[in-house]
């Protein structure tokens, strides 16, 4: 195959104003999308047509008005979106245009801008594969135009192709080492420049400051990022992941009171260390298994009921270890406020608190009355549903009285406010249940869908033990239950997931303190280590370039070791000449052999040159007997004393 | 090799007469020896008294090759090279009165004197090797060859010949002054012209004759040492002093005189010494110099490019 070099360039610069256009065009205004695919529709129809019927000054002049206005728009609340556009507007003109290798430069220029500018709205990690391709096309390009402004009506054969396609490549990947070295030390932003305001913090369904069941008749799922968090992978029904603890009922909400009693929590042993990757800007209370002992972040607040606080709601990526304790029982070595867990408002129905106290008079001890409770919702024919759940004040009467499905924040508040008139001290904690764990990345990938609320008690001698209510549900098995197999999509979401999480790890929260920290251990290591560990780890590296070197010399050297008879031959011949006389054999080649013959005056080197030339030059081999006397001419030598 | 009865007699007569009548002359004896090999003709361009005439005499008279001489002035008519027919009163018809240039060895003297339609003619007869006088072709006798001579240095009342028939010249040399040893001896000895009337013959034309059919079949050239010819034609088409590089016929000539040096070097294949020995004297002269450049000297550019080239050794 043979293909025009003018044909190769506008392939490829279709291919750099596509790198350009694609991350962008999502943050477009309308008009410049329209003008962009326009362009691109435009340029594809001329080129195949081959006239290029607008002429450039047309186009550029048909931008002023556009420009104008962008110019207009232009302010400090709204800086961006006119910069943007006229970008996009300035890359359409290049494409509808005629183009000559200027115009192609200042198309790729402009690509490269596009692109560049993207990156003020979204860091995704698609921008690395964008800018990757886009340098690697505009490469290939640059060495193309370079053969086009020398001739523009050549054409490469397949091979030569291959060859400048080759070179293309090399120039990219010669300075992916430059990359390396510059990533751990140059300045990075972790959040897009422009984009921080619209972190989207309103959601459908999920982790809320508040439980409120009775305020829809339905919950849509989201598979929103929650969080990641890095920890061995656990027993599936031990995934509670603690937020927050709601312990106060006002009306039909369950909130936060802030004065939470003074109380210590003993954590038990084994302690599960794990490091959160929250998404930004989702709440301010830092999750953890439950329950969290402790959690390393800066300036985080800690309540006594073993809920941590991050100081304020950052667009920042930031992530925290937490070690946890997750036996379900928080022991407390102090009394614990019993009234303000019990307090109830006066509006609770007549219903709920009869069966509170029915309870409370049946049952002997607190653990006893938790035990009848538990009895009461798991022969009570209760379903877990998101659909068709109870709405108004009385939500939580008709769900435990009539309709009896609901949600985990039914199942939890009900239960809580009965366990309550029931005279146990409880309380409502908000947070995550489950996982979906990522092998490749070693992390739990936590959605929104699956937050959770669920209920601590108070037992006198135990400490604050976990019940879930909702597993406490006739469906509980099939909705919990965690053997289902997982789908291909799901497989591949959960892979792309853990490049997302590697790039948000490793690239865009790369801040200066690791840089610190990286070159801080780098030299404690340093510190560390003995010369025989350097000398045990570098022999494989030692060896692997020793043959890497061996390898090269002997493909540079092929045509030493590959010689001919004659080659081999003459190369001896030049060799004992230099020891035996004192012409200069073998300038470069230069010289013919009956030359050098007359010019050393010398009887043998003469017989060399005549048995030689006559099988050289006669295109034949040399015969055994010729070599024979030409190998004894060789060792005799020429020297004239001879 | 069975080249040793020919090549005998060729290279004795290289020797006797480098040896013992023309000394110092050894280079220009070996080119017009190639020449003469070859079936091509030599032109000696250098100042008078340097023993161009001389060379074409003792090469004549040592080989038993009959020699006719023109001297050439403005004034030479083709008919006073090639011969006229003349009307016989006494049988009654035209005989056909023949020229100088019907001998075997012809030296045209001052050829650049005479004038474009002598030139021509004379420059026809060597190309065809016969001469058609009023609608009768006489053949020139074989071997046949022509030793022409001009004087670079007196440019008046000359027409130079022109690049198409330069081209005829198998070789184009000059001859240069003798070393101070030998000259001196020349000097002491008074000239040669005697001894030469009284030299013996060496080779035969029946030698010649064998020793040119075995330079034109019996010479091997390998394939690589024409590529190795050929990269020098290369050179010279694309080197920044020279307008014109050599054609395909004088890429021909090289080969034909190089095979003939091979000759006389008692080869019978073609070495590139071979080639780079003759190629100065083959190919300068059909160099077509840039007009900026025309100062330069042909053979240096020449050489030049032929040092820039390696030559193949394995």
């Amino acid at each position: 195959m043979i293909r025009s070099i003018s044909g190769i360039i506008a392939i490829l610069s279709y291919a750099i104003a596509l790198c350009g256009i694609l991350p962008l065009f999502p943050w477009l205004a309308t008009l410049p999308r329209l003008l962009l695919v326009g362009g691109l529709l435009a340029a594809f129809w001329q080129d195949r047509r081959g006239a290029w019927s607008l002429k450039n000054w047309i186009l550029t002049s048909s931008t002023i008005p556009l420009f104008l206005y962008y110019a207009f728009q232009f302010n400090r609340s709204n800086a961006v979106q006119p910069v943007v556009s006229m970008l996009a507007v300035m890359l359409t003109v290049r494409l509808v245009g005629e183009k000559n290798g200027r115009n192609y430069l200042q198309m790729y220029a402009l690509s490269l801008f596009c692109l560049a500018s993207s990156s003020l709205f979204d860091l995704s990690p698609l921008f690395l594969v964008y800018l990757a391709s886009l340098l690697l096309l505009i490469a290939l390009s640059l060495v193309m135009l370079t053969f086009h402004a020398h001739d523009s009506q050549m054409v490469l054969a397949r091979q030569d192709l291959r060859r400048v396609l080759a070179a293309g490549v090399i120039m990219p990947l010669v300075s992916l080492p430059l990359l390396v070295f510059f990533f751990p030390i140059l300045p990075r932003t972790q959040i897009p420049l422009w984009n921080v305001m619209s972190v989207p913090i309103s959601r459908s369904s999920g982790f809320t400051d508040k439980v409120e069941p009775g305020g829809s008749s339905s919950v849509g799922e989201s598979a929103t990022l929650a969080f990641r968090a890095e920890l061995p992978r656990q027993p599936q029904q031990q995934l509670y992941w603690r937020g927050t603890v709601f312990n106060q009922l006002v009306g039909n909400r369950w909130v936060r009171d802030p004065a939470v009693p003074a109380e210590v929590i003993r954590y038990g042993s084994p302690r599960i260390s794990q490091i959160i990757f929250p998404e930004p800007g989702r709440s301010r209370f830092l999750l953890a298994l439950d329950s969290p002992a402790d959690i390393t972040f800066l300036r985080s607040r800690r309540y006594p009921d073993g809920i941590f606080e991050m100081p304020g709601l950052s667009g920042r990526r930031q992530s925290y270890s937490a070690e946890s304790s997750t036996a379900g029982i928080l022991p407390v070595v102090t009394k614990v406020d019993r009234s303000f867990y019990l307090r109830l408002p006066e509006t609770i129905p007549a219903r709920l608190r009869s069966l509170g106290e029915g309870i409370r008079q049946r049952g002997g001890s607190d653990a006893e009355r938790v035990q009848l409770l538990e009895d009461y919702f798991r022969k009570g024919n209760f379903r877990y549903s998101l659909q068709g759940l109870p709405t108004g004040d009385h939500a939580i009467e008709q769900f435990l009285f009539e309709t009896r499905q609901g949600h985990c924040e039914f199942f939890a508040s009900s239960f809580a406010i009965v366990a309550r008139a029931a005279g146990i001290p409880t309380r409502l904690v908000g947070g995550y249940l489950g996982g979906e764990y990522n092998e490749l990345g070693g992390y739990y990938l936590v959605t929104e869908q699956m937050a959770h609320a669920w209920v601590e008690v108070f037992l006198t001698g135990r400490g604050w033990v976990r019940v879930d209510p909702s597993s406490l549900a006739v469906n509980a098995g099939g909705v919990w239950n965690d053997s289902r197999k997982r789908s291909l999509g799901l497989r591949l979401r959960l892979a792309i997931d853990s490049f997302d999480h590697a790039w948000n790890r490793s690239v865009i929260t790369y801040d200066f303190e690791r840089q610190v920290n990286v070159a801080q251990s780098a030299g404690k290591r340093l510190q560390l280590v003995s010369w025989k560990q350097i000398l045990r780890a570098s022999i494989k590296p030692a060896l692997f370039s020793c043959m890497m070197v061996v390898v090269w010399l002997l493909i540079k050297n092929r045509h030493r070791l590959l010689l001919s008879p004659q080659e081999r031959l003459l190369r001896r011949f030049y060799r004992r000449m230099k020891r035996d006389t004192v012409i200069t054999v073998n300038r470069g080649n230069r010289q013919g052999l009956f030359e050098i013959a007359a010019e050393s005056g010398n009887e043998k080197v003469r017989e060399f040159v005549r048995i030689y030339a006559g099988a050289v030059y006669r295109d034949r081999q040399f015969t055994s007997s010729e070599l024979c006397r030409l190998k004894r001419l060789i060792r005799e030598g020429f020297s004239s004393q001879l | 090799m069975n080249l040793s009865s020919s090549h005998g007699a060729m290279t004795s007569l290289l020797t006797t007469l480098s040896h013992e009548y023309l000394q110092g002359k050894e280079e220009v004896l070996r080119l017009a020896l190639v020449a003469l090999l070859a079936g091509g003709h030599i032109l000696i361009e250098d100042l008078p008294g340097l023993g161009k005439t001389t060379i074409a005499l003792a090469l004549a008279g040592s080989t038993g090759l009959s020699f006719g001489r023109v001297q050439c002035t403005s004034d030479l008519l083709p008919s006073d090279i090639t011969g006229l027919s003349v009307f016989n009163r006494e049988e009654g018809h035209f005989t056909f009165l023949a020229g100088p240039v019907f001998n075997n060895i012809v030296l045209v003297d001052e050829i650049n004197r005479a004038m474009p339609r002598t030139q021509s003619a004379l420059l026809e007869a060597m190309e065809e090797g016969r001469v058609t006088v009023e609608g009768v072709t006489h053949l020139l006798p074989d071997p046949f060859m022509v030793f022409a001579t001009q004087n670079p240095s007196d440019q008046s009342g000359t027409f130079p010949l022109p690049e198409s028939q330069l081209d005829r010249f198998l070789i184009s040399t000059g001859i240069g002054y003798p070393p101070e040893h030998l000259e001196k001896g020349i000097i002491a000895g008074g000239g040669i012209r005697e001894r030469i009337g009284e030299m013996a013959t060496i080779a035969t034309a029946a030698d010649i004759q064998a020793a040119r059919r075995q330079v034109a079949g019996q010479i091997y050239l390998s394939p690589k040492v024409v590529d190795y010819l050929h990269s020098i034609v290369l050179a010279t088409r694309c080197h920044p002093l020279v307008q014109t590089g050599l054609s395909t016929r004088a890429a021909i000539s090289l080969a034909q005189a190089a095979r003939a040096a091979a000759f006389l070097e008692g080869r019978d294949y073609v070495a590139p010494d071979d080639i780079k020995g003759v190629a100065v004297a083959v190919c300068a002269h059909r160099l077509g110099m840039r007009p900026e450049y025309e100062a330069a000297g042909k053979g240096d550019v020449l050489r030049e490019i032929i040092a820039e080239i390696t030559l193949p050794l394995v």
